[in-house]
């Protein structure tokens, strides 16, 4: 009878215990996700730069060895969100082949704002209602600096597999920028 | 017979190997200057936020007496080709226009009037239209001159911001100081309409 109540007390305890585990590792998760994402790059003057970005959305992406559109936007600029549909397409379509697209997010209100945008927001992806499938970071005007300054939103910078600026475009991004993407990407 | 024809004809003497890279160099010399310029062009479209709107604020009294409340028009000219939010925009992640006020010791804000704005489309959002402010808009406010206002020029700090784009970009939101000065008199002192074409 004795031996009967301490096994449930065991069993108990040891549910108790795994769930504490379980938790922890999600809130880990949780962690891991909303955590800074490092971002290295050469600039326009050949210097080694490295950023350590918060990051709000795919966050355990590495842009190490990959060809990297860095895309400076911001939730309150309409030519910005007009063409995340065809970013989050070409995310797609390119991810797996060495492609990463890096949105860095402009808010001046930082990730209070992106946060729940990213989180909410749906785009129509060829009749789908699609998230952001990219990684965004939070940006502020020194990081722009760093990639050499912004006149305008949305601007994007190219970087090619081993970190170099290789083009930089203000304004929404054309099919010839497009096809320079899939150049360096190679297919 | 057109090969015959062709064969008759005398071939043209080949151009020199040298004169047809001078020729091709030339040829990619020129695009990439074509390409450079519509490059920079459609870089210098891009204003610097602060420029993009040139706001003037007027009083609608002067002296204004103690007591009397007055009004203010910051009348803004917006840069051909560029656009701000209106006050109430479409889209509650859009940046709306706004004048404030801080108003100094002894004079109260009553009110600020903002113009509707219009819905116009671009060719970035084709199909959602946005409520907008283009060429020149006024934003009025109306204040009141305390009894304890002080007597003389009194300066009222006003803040206009915005946030602008032009058909392809948009530029980061700005706020820009504007400076108004209004001549304080006595309670009761005869007060002149000033700038009736904008206080009609």
């Amino acid at each position: 009878m004795q031996g009967n109540r301490m096994n449930r007390n065991c069993t108990v305890l040891c549910l108790a215990i795994s769930s504490v585990i379980v938790a922890g590792s999600f809130a880990g998760c949780r962690k891991l996700t909303k955590s800074d994402l490092n971002v290295a790059f050469q600039n326009s003057h050949g210097t080694e730069v490295s950023l350590k970005l918060p990051c709000s959305n795919n966050c355990l992406a590495s842009l190490k060895g990959k060809v990297v559109l860095v895309n400076f936007w911001a939730t309150w600029c309409e030519p910005c969100k007009a063409e995340i549909p065809s970013l989050i397409q070409f995310q797609q379509k390119y991810s797996d082949k060495g492609f990463t697209l890096l949105g860095i997010a402009m808010d001046e209100d930082g990730a209070s704002v992106v946060q729940p945008f990213v989180e909410k927001m749906k785009f129509d992806v060829g009749g789908h209602p699609t998230g952001m499938n990219y990684p965004i970071v939070i940006g502020s005007d020194s990081v722009a600096d760093k990639f050499g300054g912004l006149i305008g939103y949305p601007t994007s910078v190219l970087l090619t597999r081993d970190g170099k600026i290789a083009k930089t475009i203000v304004g929404p991004l054309t099919p010839e920028d497009f096809r320079d993407i899939q150049a360096l990407v190679g297919s | 017979m057109s090969d015959l024809r062709r064969s008759l004809k005398p071939a043209p003497p080949p151009k020199p190997r040298r004169l047809r890279f001078v020729a091709a160099g030339l040829l990619i010399a020129a695009a990439c200057i074509v390409s450079a310029t519509m490059g920079a062009k459609a870089q210098s479209s891009i204003l610097a936020p602060a420029t993009v709107v040139k706001p003037h604020a007027y009083a609608s009294l002067n002296p204004v007496p103690r007591g009397k409340e007055f009004q203010v028009a910051v009348v803004a000219n917006i840069v051909n080709g560029y656009h701000v939010n209106s006050n109430k925009p479409t889209d509650p992640y859009l940046i709306p226009t706004t004048i404030t006020v801080e108003p100094p010791k002894g004079f109260r804000v009553v009110d600020t009037i903002y113009p509707p704005g219009q819905e116009k489309r671009f060719p970035f959002s084709p199909d959602k239209p946005l409520n907008v402010y283009s060429g020149t808009v006024t934003l009025r406010l109306k204040l009141v001159a305390e009894n304890d206002a002080a007597l003389g020029s009194a300066t009222i700090p006003l803040t206009l911001k915005y946030q602008a784009c032009n058909d392809a970009a948009c530029l980061p939101p700005v706020k820009l100081p504007v400076k108004l000065t209004v001549q304080v008199a006595n309670a009761g002192a005869k007060a002149r309409p000033v700038h009736t074409e904008i206080f009609r």
